[in-house]
């Protein structure tokens, strides 16, 4: 096995860095980086491109340039990485960090959320197949997948950022518009909930009537500038959370798991009101402090009223607490978006990671942080959704197919346990092959998305470098996305070795 | 809570009555201003730039808004998505625009552009007189007022520095001035030059460099010989009481050090002016080393890697305080610009012209203004003179050139790709003068009698004839692809001319101007690409000379190498329009090539901002950024 191991990385390195002689010859020869030099009528043209050239030692011939490049990334094995520096004299080393740290802030919640969304998409439409819901989700997939991102980029921006900026400065709901939200959120839950007609006709009607007195109240009381929760409805949403976990995970019928998840709702109303002064306030630290004692506290309770089923218990309680500790965070950013417009009346920006010099209080903070990470991620989500719903609905179909389901189904157990403990995880297995690739291209950078919100990325650096002829920043791109591609590629295939041995040859 | 929100309604309130005041001022101040007596005109109508017939001089400088009050309010604005490097963007690592609209706001000097390229004197700072045309010698005389913002006085020493940053020979051998350019790289101790200055253009012309007394308000600069562009020689300098102090000196052991020609002690400050005015690792630099003597400052500023940088008012400076407190410039692509001006997310854009730009800015309605008009970039058609072209005087000569003027549609091009972004836009009949400067008419009418205006196939067809020229011969239109504008002009022109004979070929390629490519083996007959302006007087020698390094075509005429020396020999403006006449009119009548047009600019703002005034040179719009104030 450390054979083999040691092989498959021996073959990684030589891959990587025949890749970056490659890639290096393609960049220097993409274009030429005296261009704009050449064109100017500036006095000093002749010292500016003799500055560039000696910026760039493009007075030395491409291997040698290449040589001192490698050279420098060389010392990355001692922790002395030096990718040298653009045109400009700018360190490539900072241009990286910073880069990498809003590609990664960008990426990775849309990946998560891309998962979680897809991959449900993909259970629920397997497993209602040929229904109504099946086919919108197929056709919103593919609309999806080939949507050019630029263009929903834009179209964003003009409806996320700049009417909806406009709607939020005087907001209201037209009785027409309530009407549509209400049908529409009534049709796709009935899609989804199955059954036979008259549950289906119920469900959607109430839902629809639901929906749109909830608009009309939300309209009428000004929610939309002052929103909150309450703690009724934190405490609602928390109860909703316990309940579905038992029951995904035990069923309703094991008391004991279900009351720890009760109880564990008990021990959140209490420590709300102690905690009221911290939570109000905010800060990272007191947040992920009040977290940890909740998770404590929830564990606590599930193995003391557990029982025998105490692993369980504990885990639903665990989850329990998160959620009141998430409705909780939840209601106070609701609470702070009065103060948040009032300090930026138009709070969704087309471009950049916040607004420029941005103070107020921290939940006000955590609004600027988050407001304008929602259309990038968004266009990522929709893009990278499509695929992950595709994979996993025919991956569950497949299973759903096994003989095993139909054993488990015929010895009686409940289609619950059928769909969770067997179809699932089974179904699960190649979908994490796929996230574990997915996650290597993501790195790469979004490189449109990026763009069109001005975020520095690692897109924007690649970008910059390709149209500068400006090799030092593609080199540094490369080794970030090509190590990662490559690493992630040697973890599957060890993964692999690991599963099936005929593998390791 | 309610603090923080009565607070804020309180800060409003202030800054819409500081605005309106500000408001009259600019008002009155344009009154001042407007020799003409149309006030309307003078703050910033956007016509204006191209408006060439009966602009007063003052037209073009910057409006004098008044006693002003800095508002506490934020304006942004953003030039491209390119970082900010650091302190001093006269590096030839860091020289760009991307940087130096950032640092202007910083460093300001005895002069400035106005909109049309004219030099006018910022008397704030200083003043300047020519005492004697020869030998050329300049009085400075620098402000009692001017500081920087530490409060060091700005003197006869910084001046001295800055003489000493572009590395006279007196100073150090292989600097510039010696007798073996080109060699900076290789002198005997194994160097290359010092500092690693972009511009060297005051220590070559002045080899003895500026005289005055160490700490003293004036300094007499004499040049080895008549320079026309001596005006921008003397461009914002750098504090040398900073770069002495950060390289272990005393401020006057520098400046005496550069007095005896103690080139090693010098030398002790080129590690610091080469990198300690840079941030490479994007942090603000110690706002001890940085002081401003502009209208911003960098003190207090804040500095967002990859998203923002803002600036805020200099405490200590000696002009009118800067019309808005923090002036923002965030790092964002062109192509979100417009989009982000419409959310409010930059106040001031300026971005690519195209029809679909102006189109789309011109639709977001009254809450926007948008200004077009004509920058300092030309686009030309230029001949090639080598033997194995068409054109040459062993081929078809003169007469086939004029076969090609008379074909060319200028005015359909300007109607067709221009006039949809900028509705001014005429055509551009000079190469040292831009139709909205004001020589141009002057100089169009010795030079040029229109006789290239229309298309006139058939006395084409005549002059072609009588070059003899084969039918159907090939004429290469070479550019740098890809660029889809001058894609259309070639095959506008190309519609026209195989009329007459000519079989137009498109060769724009994307090596065009690398080594190598077209331009330089002269596989091209006719070169189209543009020269972009930089308002010296003597820029445009060579090009035009014999033998020029920027003489593509190998043109040679020795009335225009002659008219040029007599440019370059002499500072008085009369002879520089006369001598330039006598170029201009050679060019036509030999045809060196055809001038098409000025490239069109666009700038849109939110109308609440006032004093954004279109700038057609390199300054761009943020030339008086510190007067932008919301109303």
């Amino acid at each position: 096995m450390t054979r083999f191991i040691l092989r498959r990385m021996g073959i990684s390195a030589l891959v990587l860095l025949l890749g970056s002689v490659f890639l290096y010859v393609l960049a220097i020869n993409s274009g030429d980086p005296l261009e704009d030099l050449r064109e100017t009528r500036a006095e000093n043209r002749e010292q500016l491109i003799e500055a560039r050239i000696r910026n760039m030692n493009l007075d030395v011939p491409w291997y040698q340039r290449y040589w001192i490049w490698l050279v420098g990334v060389s010392k990355c094995f001692v922790l002395a990485c030096d990718l040298g520096t653009d045109r400009d004299g700018r360190n490539i080393n900072t241009l990286l960090i910073s880069a990498a740290e809003a590609t990664l802030r960008l990426v990775t919640l849309a990946t998560i959320l891309a998962i979680i969304i897809g991959v449900t998409l993909g259970i629920l439409a397997a497993i209602r197949q040929y229904s109504g819901f099946d086919y919108v989700v197929t056709f919103a997939a593919f609309l999806f997948f080939s949507l050019p991102v630029f263009w929903v980029a834009v179209l964003l921006k003009e409806y996320g950022a700049i009417r909806f900026n406009n709607w939020i400065a005087d907001p209201s709901v037209s009785w027409t518009a309530t009407a549509v939200i209400a049908v529409l959120v009534g049709v796709t839950l009935t899609s989804i909930i199955g059954g036979d007609r008259r549950r289906q006709l119920l469900t959607g009607v109430a839902t629809t009537l639901f929906v749109f007195l909830a608009v009309t109240y939300f309209d009428s009381v000004g929610w939309w500038r002052r929103p909150a929760l309450g703690l009724g409805l934190v405490i609602l949403m928390a109860l909703a959370a316990g309940v579905v976990l038992t029951s995904l995970t035990t069923g309703l019928r094991n008391r004991r798991v279900l009351y720890s998840a009760l109880a564990t709702v008990g021990a959140g109303i209490v420590g709300y009101f102690i905690f009221q002064g911290w939570i109000v306030e905010g800060g990272y630290g007191r947040l992920l402090l009040m977290y940890l004692i909740s998770v404590a506290v929830a564990a606590v309770i599930g193995w003391v009223l557990g029982g025998w089923d105490r692993g369980v218990a504990t885990w639903v309680s665990i989850g329990t607490a998160s959620a009141f500790a998430l409705a909780v965070s939840l209601d106070q950013l609701l609470r702070h978006w009065s103060g948040f417009l009032e300090r930026e009346p138009r709070p969704i920006s087309t471009i950049g990671s916040g607004s420029p010099n941005f103070e107020g209080p921290f939940w006000t903070g955590v609004w600027d942080w988050g407001v304008q990470l929602i259309l990038p991620t968004l266009v990522l989500t929709v893009i990278s959704l499509a695929s992950y719903s595709r994979y996993t609905r025919s991956s569950m179909l497949e299973t759903i197919g096994q003989d095993y389901v139909r054993t488990a189904r015929s010895k009686g157990l409940s289609e619950r346990v059928v769909m969770t403990k067997h179809a699932l995880r089974n179904a699960l297995i190649p979908i994490t092959t796929i996230v574990a690739f997915d996650f290597a291209n993501l790195i790469s950078g979004a490189v449109v998305t990026e763009t069109v919100f001005g975020w520095q990325g690692m897109g924007a650096l690649f970008i910059r470098g390709l149209n500068l002829v400006d090799p030092a920043p593609i080199m540094a791109f490369y080794v970030v996305t090509g190590t990662a591609a490559v690493l992630m590629n040697m973890m599957a295939d060890i993964t692999y070795a690991f599963l099936d041995p005929r593998i390791r040859r | 809570m309610a603090i923080v929100a009565a607070g804020a309604l309180v800060l409003t309130g202030c800054t819409s009555d500081s605005g309106d005041t500000g408001g009259d001022n600019g008002d009155g101040g344009a009154e001042q201003t407007g020799d003409t007596g149309d006030t309307g005109d003078a703050t910033g109508d956007e016509d204006q730039a191209t408006e060439t017939e009966g602009a007063a001089a003052g037209d073009t400088a910057k409006p004098d808004l008044g006693d002003i009050e800095t508002q506490d309010d934020e304006i942004y604005y953003s030039v491209g998505q390119d970082e900010w490097s650091g302190f001093n963007a006269a590096l030839s690592s860091t020289n760009s625009v991307y940087n130096s609209v950032i640092n202007d706001r910083m460093q300001d000097s005895f002069w400035y552009w106005g909109t049309d390229g004219t030099i006018y004197p910022n008397e704030d700072f200083g003043t300047y007189e020519l005492v004697s045309e020869d030998p050329l010698t300049i009085e400075y005389t620098i402000s009692d007022e001017a500081v920087w913002e530490d409060g060091t006085p700005i003197t006869y020493d910084d001046f001295l520095y800055k003489w000493a940053t572009q590395n006279p020979a007196s100073l150090f051998s292989g600097g510039v001035g010696g007798d073996d350019e080109g060699e900076a790289g290789s002198d005997e101790d194994g160097e290359g030059a010092v500092f690693d200055s972009v511009s060297d253009s005051f220590a070559r012309y002045v080899s003895e460099g500026p005289q005055g007394e160490p700490g003293g308000k004036t300094f007499t600069v004499e040049y080895d010989e008549p320079y026309p562009d001596w005006e921008l020689v003397m461009d914002y300098a750098f504090p040398a009481h900073v770069a002495a102090r950060e390289s272990g000196l005393e401020p006057e052991e520098l400046t005496q050090a550069i007095l005896d020609g103690d080139g090693d002690t010098v030398r002790q400050t080129a590690e610091f002016y080469n990198t300690g005015w840079l941030s490479p690792d994007q942090q603000l630099p110690d706002p001890s080393i940085v002081p401003s003597n502009g209208p911003y400052s960098l003190d207090g500023a804040t500095w967002d890697a990859g998203q923002y940088i803002t600036l805020v008012p200099n405490e200590n400076y000696y002009g009118p305080p800067p019309a808005t407190a923090r002036l923002t410039f965030r790092f964002a692509a062109p192509e979100t610009h417009v989009q982000a001006l419409q959310n409010g997310d930059i106040n001031i854009i300026e971005p690519q012209a195209t029809v679909d730009t102006v189109q789309q800015i011109e639709n977001m309605g009254d809450q926007f203004t948008l200004k077009t008009g004509d920058e300092m970039t030309w686009e030309h058609l230029d001949f090639n003179f080598a033997e194995t072209s068409a054109f040459s005087e062993q081929n078809g000569g003169l007469a086939a050139r004029e076969a090609f003027a008379l074909c060319v549609p200028r005015q359909q091009i300007i109607d067709n790709l221009i006039a949809p972004i900028n509705p001014e836009a005429e055509v551009m009949n000079l190469r040292e003068y831009f139709p909205f400067q004001d020589e141009y008419d002057e100089v169009v009418q010795e030079a040029y009698d229109g006789r290239y205006d229309e298309v006139d196939i058939e006395a084409a067809k005549e002059k072609f004839a009588e070059s003899g020229l084969e039918e159907g011969v090939d004429i290469r239109i070479g550019y740098s692809a890809p660029n889809q504008r001058r894609t259309d002009e070639v095959s506008l022109i190309k519609s026209s001319c195989d009329q007459v004979g000519f079989n137009i070929v498109d060769t724009g390629a994307e090596d065009f101007f690398q080594p190598g490519g077209a331009l330089e083996v002269g596989d091209f007959e006719v070169a189209l690409f543009a020269w972009a302006g930089s308002g010296q007087i003597s820029s445009g020698q060579p090009i035009y000379e014999t033998g020029g390094t920027q003489n593509y075509g190998q043109f040679s005429s020795e009335t225009v190498d002659q008219a040029w020396e007599k440019v370059s020999s002499t500072v008085d403006p009369e002879v520089h329009l006369e001598q330039k006449k006598i170029i201009e009119k050679e060019l036509w009548d030999q045809l060196y090539g055809i001038p098409v047009f000025a490239f069109p600019g666009v700038v849109a703002h939110d109308a609440s901002i006032e004093n954004v005034i279109f700038n057609a040179t390199q300054t761009q719009v943020a030339w008086n950024a510190e007067q932008w104030m919301r109303q």
